[in-house]
C-alpha cells in the first residue's frame, strides 16, 4: 500500500510541522455577504440527449508535458459498504437520463459522460478518495474508512445520503436532478449535511447555480476569502491562489453559502469553482504532479472535512 | 351514648369507676350480714335438695337462682362504695386555650364554622362555660403563634395565620404556674404549623402535672375537598429550562373527576394540565411540565379550581419560589476524533443561549481545534492541567478519546471534578471510549455509572440498537423529547436505531438507567445511565451516533427531537452544580417577623472549603433598602458561613452574599426568601384527632369532640389536678343491683311455676 502513496506520505511529512503546533483560535467568519465576482462564459453547446450506460474512455490531455493513463475503468457499482459509524467518503451520484422536462435549467446540454471518462459524477473515482482517505487517516485522528473502494457512492435522492453528513460531488457542471432529489438534498443540507462541490469551471457555473437554486431557492452564494475558518480548520492555508490542474488559467474561486444566509452560522457547502482538487488527490501517488500542488489540494480537503465534522 | 347507658345502669359515668377504688362501708357489723345470708343460703339448699321437690336440671337451676339472689343481697348489705379523689369546687383554676387561627373558620361542623362551637359553648352564657364555672375559676387564652389571655373567647376574630400548638400549650402552662390548676382545656382543630416537635411540649406538661383536655373541632375527614398537598419544583433553574414539578393532589368527594391543574408564574399561566382526581384519601402525584422564560425570583402558584360544594378552597393552591437564572453554563467537551456526534451536539447546544459548550477537538496528535472559547489562550495547552482550570467549567463531556490521552493526574482531576467540585460528567460512546478506550481500572472508571466489562469489544464490533426509555426514563426530565409523557413515549418509539461500539450492559449499584437499547445480541445495551458520585453526577451514554436522530431519512428537517434531547441532557448535566460561593436560606417562605438563617459555602478554586474568607450578606427587602449582615464561619464544616436576619414585613428579600479572601474576590451568590402570611393550616385541614388524642392521653387528660364535650366539666372533676378531696360514692343503690335482685327472684318464681312447684 505504501508504494502508490509514497508521494502522498511525502505530503504528510511536508505538512507535519503544521500539524504539530496548536493553532490560535480561528477567526470569526467574515461579517458581510459578498457575491462572487465571476464572469461566466456563454454556454457552448445546445441540449443533447443522454445515453444511459454510455461509458467509453477518453484520451487524457497532456499535463506539464506528461502523458498519463488512469489505468482500468473503475467499477461504479461496488455495492453497499456496511455502515459502522466511521467516517466514510461519500461521493454523490446524480442520475443519468433525467428527462429534459424535469431539468431545472442550466447546462443540461453537457450532461452525460463529459470528456469520455465515465459518468461525470464518477470522475477521479475511486483513486481520489482512496488516496485522500489514507492521507486523512495518516495525519488526523479521524480514522476513516480506507478500504479499496475509497468510500461510498450515494444517490442524491437516496435516504442513505443522510448517513453521510459530509459528501462530495464531482463535475457539478453536469449535475442534474429531479424535484424529489432536490428535496432530498434540501433536507440533507438543512438537517446538517455538508457538500463539497468540485471539478467544475467556466460555463459550468450556470448549471451549478440553477441546480443549487432548485435545492435552496433562497440561497445566497458568496465567495469565501482566506479568513474563513474553513481554511484554518486543520491547516492554516496561506493563500487561495490555487494552481489548477492541466495548467488551466481561470482563477480558482471558493464559493459557499451559509445556513439561513447568516455568515455567523455554518457553511452548507463549499464549491471549488474553476478548480479540481480531486484531480490532485487522484494523481498524487503517480509523480505526475508536483508535491507542493498535491499538498495544497490535500490541505483544502482535510480542512473541508475537519470543518464539516466540527461545524 | 355508651357513657349515658353506663350512667343509667351503674349510677356513675365510667370515669368515676376508672378513677375510684372499690371499698365496703357496711352500716352494721359485716359478720352479721354474712352469717344471715349464709344461713339463708343453707336453708335454700336444704329445701331444694329434699326428695320429691324437684329433679335434674330444674333443681340445679332453681338452687342457682336462689343462691345468686342471696349473693347480690349480701353485696348490697355490705354497702359497697367507690373511693374517689375529686377536685374541690371553686378552689381550682382551669385554663381554657382556644385556637384563634383562620382554619377555625372552616365550616365542617353541621355546615357551621368550627369557631361557632367556641361562641356557643364557651360564650358568657354557653352551656360548657356555665358547667365549668360551676366548679372552676376559668382563665381564657387564645393562641396562634403563641398563647395570650383573652377576656371573652366569644369575641375572638379567628384571624391568626399560624397554629403553634406545642409552644402555645407551654406558654399557657407558664401563665398558670404557681396556681392550683386542674388542667388545660384545649379547643382547636389540631392544626399545627410549627416545625417544632410536639414531644417537647408534652414532656413539659407531664412534668408540670398538667392534664390537657382536648376538644377537637371539625371532622376527621372532610366530605368535599381538593388539596394540593405538596409541590417540589427545583429551587434554581436555568432560563428557558423545562421544569417537571411533582404535584401531590388529594381529595375527598370528587373521585374520578377531571380538573385542570394550572401553574401560574406571577399571574401568568405557564401550564395547564388535566388531572383525574384520585380515590378518596389517596394522594396522587402528578407531574406537570412548564418552562420559565423570565429570569429572577419567580413565585409560582400551582392551583386546582374550587369545586362545587368544596369545604376548604384555600388548600387548592400552593406557592413555590423558584429562582430563574439567566447565565451561560460552561461545559467543556473534549473529543478525541473529529466526528459527527460532536458536530451535531454542538449544533444542538448552539441554539440554546444558556449553554456554552466549549469544544476541545483533537484533530491530530497533540493538535487541538478550540471552538467557542472565551479568550484566545483558553485551553491553549490542550486539556486543563490544573484543578482551577478544569473546575471553572460546570460540565465535562468526554467524547471518543482514549484514557491514555490524559495523564494519571488529569484522570484523577476528572474524577475530582465530579466528586469534589460537584460538576456533571458525561461520557459518550465511541471507538476510544469506555473499555475500548482503555478506561478500565482508571480513576475515571471509578466514577462512571456503568461497569466496564473486562473484555473489550473487538475492532469490528458494531451493533445496531433500537433505543427505548426505561420506566424511569419515561418520566425523567432529561429524556422528555415531546410536550407530554404520552407524546414523548410515542416519539421514542418512532426514532431510528443507533449503533454502538461499546458493549456496556451493566449499571453499577446505585446508578439509574434511563435509556436502553436492544439489538441482535442478547440483553439490553446501556444507552443512558447516571449516578450521583460525591458532590456531582455522572452520565454514561455509550452510543456513537445520536446524530442519526437529526439526520436520518425518517426525521423531518424541521424536527427538533435531537436538539431538545441534547439541550435537556446538557442542562440536566449542569443542574445543581455549585459555584465557588453559594448561598441558601433555611426556608423559602417565612412570616413577617420571622428570623431567616442564611448559609453560605465558600470554596477555593479547587473547591475546598475556605475558612478565612470575609463573607458578608447584603439583605435587600421589599422597600429596596439594603443592609449588610456579616456572616460568621461555622466551625462544624469547612467553608460554611452563617448569618440570620429578621424579615420585618411581607415581600421579597434578596440576600446577596459576597466573599473575599484578602484582596481577592472569591465570588458572589444570591438567595431569595419571601415573607408572606402562612396558609399552612388550610392544608390537611380536617380535624387532627390523632395528634390531639396523643397530647391528651400522654398528659393524663381526655380527648373530646364537639358532640361529647358536655361531659368535660364532670370528667375534669375526677381527672383534674389541684386542690382535691376524697369522696365515697355509694354503689348499693345502683340500678343494676335492684335489677339483678328482681330478675333473679322473678326468674326463680317463673321456673318454679313451670315445673309445678308452688
Amino acid at each position: 500500500m505504501k508504494t502508490p502513496l509514497a508521494v502522498a506520505f511525502g505530503v504528510s511529512a511536508a505538512i507535519a510541522a503544521g500539524a504539530a503546533a496548536i493553532p490560535q483560535a480561528p477567526p470569526e467568519p467574515q461579517g458581510t455577504v459578498r457575491l462572487p465576482s465571476i464572469q461566466f462564459p456563454p454556454a457552448q453547446q445546445g441540449p443533447q440527449p443522454m445515453l444511459p450506460g454510455q461509458g467509453e474512455r477518453r484520451s487524457m490531455p497532456p499535463f506539464m508535458g506528461l502523458e498519463r493513463d488512469r489505468g482500468d475503468a473503475a467499477n461504479l457499482e461496488p455495492g453497499q459498504l456496511p455502515y459502522d459509524g466511521r467516517f466514510m467518503f461519500a461521493r454523490l451520484r446524480y442520475v443519468q437520463g433525467v428527462p429534459a422536462s424535469e431539468l431545472g435549467g442550466g447546462r443540461f446540454g453537457r450532461r452525460g459522460f463529459g470528456r469520455g471518462q465515465g459518468p461525470p459524477w464518477s470522475h477521479d473515482y475511486p483513486r481520489a478518495e482512496r488516496n485522500f482517505m489514507k492521507i486523512l487517516d495518516e495525519i488526523t485522528t479521524i480514522a476513516p474508512y480506507t478500504g479499496p473502494v475509497g468510500g461510498a457512492i450515494v444517490d442524491i435522492g437516496s435516504p442513505d445520503l443522510m448517513k453521510f453528513p459530509v459528501s462530495y460531488m464531482a463535475e457539478a457542471g453536469y449535475w442534474t436532478q429531479t424535484d424529489e432529489e432536490a428535496a432530498n438534498l434540501r433536507a440533507y443540507l438543512t438537517k446538517g449535511g455538508f457538500i463539497i462541490f468540485d471539478d467544475f469551471r467556466g460555463g459550468d457555473w450556470s448549471n451549478f447555480e440553477a441546480q443549487m437554486k432548485r435545492v435552496l431557492p433562497d440561497v445566497r452564494m458568496v465567495e469565501l476569502d482566506i479568513s474563513h475558518p474553513i481554511f484554518h480548520a486543520f491547516f492554516d492555508v496561506a493563500t487561495l491562489d490555487f494552481v489548477q490542474f492541466y495548467g488551466r488559467s481561470e482563477k480558482a474561486l471558493f464559493i459557499g453559502a451559509y445556513e439561513d444566509n447568516d455568515p455567523s452560522k455554518r457553511l452548507l457547502f463549499i464549491a471549488n469553482y474553476n478548480n479540481d482538487v480531486g484531480e490532485y488527490w487522484e494523481f498524487s501517488d503517480t509523480g505526475w504532479t508536483p508535491i507542493d500542488l498535491s499538498n495544497e489540494a490535500y490541505k483544502l480537503g482535510v480542512n473541508y472535512i475537519v470543518y464539516a465534522l466540527t461545524h | 351514648m355508651f357513657e349515658s347507658f353506663i350512667e343509667l345502669v351503674f349510677k356513675y359515668r365510667p370515669v368515676v369507676f376508672e378513677q375510684g377504688e372499690l371499698g365496703f362501708s357496711p352500716p352494721w357489723p359485716a359478720a352479721v350480714a354474712v352469717m344471715a345470708v349464709l344461713a339463708a343460703m343453707g336453708a335454700a339448699v336444704w329445701v331444694y335438695l329434699r326428695p320429691g321437690r324437684a329433679h335434674g336440671w330444674s333443681r340445679t337451676a332453681l338452687l342457682g337462682l336462689r343462691l345468686a339472689a342471696l349473693a347480690v343481697l349480701l353485696f348490697a348489705l355490705l354497702r359497697p362504695v367507690l373511693v374517689v379523689r375529686t377536685v374541690e369546687a371553686q378552689r381550682n383554676v382551669l385554663a381554657v386555650l382556644v385556637d384563634g387561627s383562620r382554619s377555625m373558620a372552616i365550616a365542617d361542623l353541621d355546615a357551621k364554622p368550627r369557631s361557632a362551637f367556641v361562641r356557643e359553648a364557651l360564650g358568657p352564657s354557653g352551656a360548657l362555660r356555665t358547667a365549668l364555672e360551676r366548679r372552676f375559676t376559668i382563665r381564657d387564652f387564645e393562641f396562634s403563634s403563641t398563647a395570650r389571655r383573652v377576656a371573652d373567647p366569644a369575641a375572638m376574630t379567628f384571624s391568626g395565620t399560624r397554629s403553634y400548638l406545642g409552644r402555645s400549650l407551654q406558654r399557657t402552662a407558664d401563665e398558670v404556674a404557681g396556681l392550683p390548676v386542674s388542667g388545660i382545656v384545649l379547643v382547636t382543630d389540631g392544626a399545627d404549623t410549627s416545625r417544632e416537635p410536639m414531644a417537647d411540649a408534652i414532656r413539659a406538661l407531664k412534668s408540670a402535672g398538667l392534664p390537657v383536655f382536648a376538644v377537637g373541632l371539625g371532622r376527621e375527614a372532610l366530605d368535599k375537598d381538593v388539596q394540593i398537598g405538596r409541590v417540589d419544583p427545583p429551587a434554581t433553574v436555568l432560563k428557558g429550562a423545562t421544569l417537571v414539578a411533582e404535584v401531590v393532589i388529594s381529595q375527598s368527594g370528587y373521585a374520578g373527576r377531571i380538573v385542570p391543574l394550572v401553574v401560574e408564574d406571577e399571574g401568568q399561566v405557564v401550564a395547564s394540565q388535566d388531572v383525574t382526581l384520585p380515590p378518596d384519601g389517596e394522594p396522587s402525584a402528578v407531574r406537570v411540565r412548564f418552562t420559565l422564560a423570565e429570569p429572577g425570583p419567580r413565585v409560582l402558584s400551582f392551583r386546582v379550581g374550587a369545586q362545587d360544594g368544596e369545604q376548604v378552597t384555600q388548600n387548592n393552591a400552593r406557592q413555590a419560589l423558584v429562582t430563574v437564572q439567566d447565565r451561560r453554563e460552561r461545559v467543556l467537551y473534549v473529543e478525541g476524533e473529529p466526528r459527527f456526534e460532536m458536530k451535531f451536539l454542538r449544533r444542538a447546544a448552539a441554539g440554546d443561549a444558556n449553554l456554552q459548550v466549549v469544544m476541545l477537538q483533537r484533530t491530530a496528535d497533540r493538535k487541538f481545534l478550540r471552538l467557542d472559547i472565551d479568550a484566545p489562550d483558553d485551553l491553549a495547552g490542550g486539556f486543563p492541567k490544573t484543578r482551577d482550570e478544569l473546575f471553572a467549567y460546570r460540565g465535562l463531556v468526554l467524547g471518543s478519546i482514549e484514557a491514555s490521552a490524559f495523564t494519571a493526574d488529569q484522570q484523577r482531576m476528572i474524577a475530582d471534578f465530579v466528586n469534589q467540585r460537584g460538576g456533571g460528567l458525561l461520557a459518550l460512546g465511541g471507538r476510544r471510549a469506555f473499555a475500548e478506550g482503555g478506561y478500565a481500572g482508571t480513576a475515571v472508571a471509578d466514577v462512571l455509572p456503568v461497569h466496564l466489562d473486562d473484555a473489550k469489544a473487538g475492532a469490528e464490533f458494531v451493533e445496531e440498537i433500537k433505543v427505548s426509555p426505561t420506566r424511569l426514563g419515561q418520566t425523567h426530565v432529561a429524556t422528555q423529547i415531546a410536550d407530554t409523557e404520552t407524546l414523548s413515549a410515542e416519539r421514542w418509539a418512532s426514532l431510528p436505531a443507533l449503533t454502538t461500539v461499546n458493549p456496556v450492559r451493566r449499571v453499577k449499584p446505585g446508578a439509574a438507567l434511563l435509556l436502553e437499547g436492544r439489538g441482535a445480541s442478547p440483553g439490553a445495551q446501556v444507552v443512558l445511565a447516571y449516578q450521583r458520585y460525591g458532590a456531582g453526577k455522572v452520565l454514561a451514554m455509550p452510543v456513537q451516533d445520536s446524530w442519526m436522530w437529526q439526520m436520518h431519512a425518517t426525521i423531518a428537517a424541521e424536527d427538533m427531537t435531537h436538539e431538545t434531547l441534547w439541550r435537556r441532557l446538557l442542562r440536566w448535566l449542569v443542574d445543581g452544580v455549585p459555584e465557588r460561593v453559594s448561598a441558601a436560606v433555611d426556608r423559602d417562605r417565612v412570616e413577617a417577623g420571622d428570623a431567616v438563617t442564611v448559609t453560605a459555602l465558600v470554596r477555593d478554586g479547587g473547591f475546598l472549603g475556605v475558612n478565612d474568607a470575609a463573607v458578608s450578606a447584603t439583605v435587600t427587602g421589599p422597600t429596596g433598602e439594603g443592609r449588610d449582615v456579616p456572616m460568621r464561619f461555622i466551625v462544624d464544616r469547612d467553608g460554611e458561613y452563617r448569618a440570620s436576619f429578621v424579615a420585618e414585613q411581607d415581600g421579597l428579600y434578596e440576600i446577596a452574599v459576597a466573599a473575599k479572601r484578602g484582596d481577592e474576590a472569591v465570588g458572589t451568590a444570591t438567595a431569595f426568601v419571601r415573607a408572606a402570611p402562612d396558609d399552612g393550616e388550610y392544608f390537611d385541614a380536617a380535624m387532627r384527632a390523632t395528634l390531639l388524642k396523643r397530647i391528651a392521653e400522654d398528659t393524663g387528660g381526655r380527648f373530646y369532640t364537639a358532640a361529647n364535650a358536655s361531659s368535660l366539666a364532670d370528667d375534669i372533676t375526677y381527672l383534674g389536678r389541684g386542690v382535691t378531696v376524697v369522696q365515697e360514692k355509694d354503689l348499693w343503690d345502683m340500678p343494676i343491683v335492684l335489677a339483678l335482685l328482681v330478675g333473679l327472684v322473678g326468674g326463680e318464681w317463673f321456673l318454679r311455676r313451670r315445673v309445678g312447684l308452688p
